[in-house]
């Protein structure tokens, strides 16, 4: 019986003494969950993409009402716009039809002078649809989380738009994937000047502009070139469209990017087939050997 | 006995409704919405639904709620894992000791209060990220994010208030 009693002692004595530093056990663990995250990231990664798909589902469900309030908003708002948009859009494709037959002739020009220099053509990509069901873009990241459903998708796919790249797959989950865009803090992108062939970094800092780095001192960039990725390190293949120059400063170029991030709603995952990025741990190792 | 089980469940569901709706705002505030406005400058709901529920009922909003809850907003977001949990413990700090000063005062003063809080919490999370990143994150973005925060804080609150209102019995 005492015995029992000072155990329940002992026990509360415990209870109490947990409440009363809980919260600086929890603030430890939290320093502790960012430590981890920043010496071993593939610990989290994995976590955070079994996480992933145990949340994703729920966000997926509440775009449906999210969506039917955003398209009322824009019915109203395109309402003004379609005659316009009209008008606009016949201009468009009597140019276009012109040039399609412009095309179809290079098309087979490019056909015949690359038989004629034994060309090898670079490998079809593989492409797949996604839904973006979750957006971020705020001081401290810019991602997206898009539904793949059951299709293969792997870390390090590029995220297009209709318009150009808009980042990477960070992690995937069963049906889910986590894309970093281009905007991120994380992200870091091989790029050229499409006219120049000027190289650099294009490099997110969680503002809308990510700023162009890495790029030779005597370099002659100007506000308005196009940006392409370079296929420098095989992440991303040479020639995708990412954005224009925007403002040249002594030590600060900043480009904007083609597609608007925050207003996606698909994007594709290309696998280009591309072997840059290093899927896990025992990929570095066996790097290493 | 079924009137025992009828009473546990709906008691174990209003202790639980706070938590719930903050995930619920939470999840939704991630939604893609298209609107022009919101691109890129979204309001941070956390920071608004763990402020409403500490000030209003402390008592169904604990400290482990407040953990699951930064952990749950660390897992969608994808800012480094654990600066949304240390936001909130930051912020629940702050707010249990500063608390009496804004309880039971007009909503004008705890909104006063919301935006002080909200303030301190943002700057701390922005500097643990800063010095996680080495590199200091754009203060012009994290401004613009606490000024919609503040602005939003109203209907937040109203949509919280609806929630205490009509589905969570009074403390006493």
């Amino acid at each position: 019986m005492k015995r029992r009693r000072s155990l329940y002692i002992h026990l509360s004595h415990i209870r109490l003494l947990a409440k009363k530093f809980a919260l600086v056990i929890l603030f430890i663990s939290a320093f502790a969950l960012m430590l981890v995250n920043k010496t071993d990231t593939m610990i989290i990664e994995k976590t955070s993409s079994v996480a992933t798909d145990v949340v994703s589902p729920v966000i997926d469900v509440l775009v449906v009402p999210a969506k039917l309030i955003a398209k009322v908003y824009d019915y109203f708002r395109d309402l003004k716009q379609i005659h316009k948009d009209n008008i606009r859009l016949r201009e468009e494709n009597r140019k276009l039809n012109l040039l399609y037959d412009k095309f179809k002739s290079l098309e087979i020009e490019n056909k015949l002078l690359s038989d004629l220099l034994n060309y090898v053509t670079p490998k079809e990509s593989e492409f797949i649809t996604a839904r973006v069901i979750a957006e971020e873009g705020d001081a401290f990241s810019h991602s997206m989380i898009a539904y793949t459903g059951d299709k293969k998708v792997k870390k390090g796919q590029v995220a297009l738009s209709d318009k150009g790249v808009v980042g990477r797959v960070e992690n995937v989950g069963k049906a889910y994937a986590r894309i970093i865009l281009i905007t991120d803090i994380n992200s870091k992108i091989p790029v050229m000047v499409e006219k120049t062939r000027i190289r650099g970094i294009l490099s997110g800092d969680n503002t809308t502009m990510p700023r162009l780095v890495f790029i030779p001192l005597d370099a002659a960039i100007n506000v308005g070139d196009r940006i392409v990725t370079s296929g420098v390190a095989g992440v991303f293949p040479a020639g995708l469209p990412i954005g224009k120059v925007v403002s040249v400063k002594k030590n600060e170029i900043r480009v904007k990017p083609f597609s608007s991030l925050g207003q996606l709603e698909y994007i594709k995952l290309v696998n280009y087939g591309l072997s840059g990025i290093l899927e896990n741990d025992e990929e570095i190792s066996e790097g290493g050997n | 006995m079924s009137e025992d089980l009828d009473e546990n469940i709906t008691s174990v569901f209003q202790r639980t409704l706070p938590l719930l709706s903050s995930l619920l705002l939470l999840l939704f505030s991630y939604v893609p919405l298209d609107f022009s406005l919101l691109n890129n400058v979204r309001p941070v709901i956390g920071i608004s639904c763990v402020y409403f529920w500490l000030i209003h009922r402390p008592d169904l909003f604990n400290l482990w709620s407040i953990y699951f809850y930064g952990m749950i907003d660390d897992i969608i977001s994808a800012s480094p894992f654990g600066s949304n949990i240390l936001a909130m413990l930051i912020l629940y700090l702050l707010i249990t000791n500063l608390s009496k000063f804004f309880n039971a005062k007009p909503f004008v003063v705890m909104w006063y209060g919301f935006a002080a809080i909200a303030l301190i919490t943002m700057l701390c999370r922005w500097l643990v990220v800063s010095i996680y990143y080495s590199q200091f994150l754009p203060l012009s973005m994290l401004f613009f994010s606490y000024m919609v925060t503040v602005a939003a804080y109203p209907f937040v609150s109203l949509l919280l208030a609806f929630v205490q209102n009509n589905f969570i019995a009074d403390d006493d």
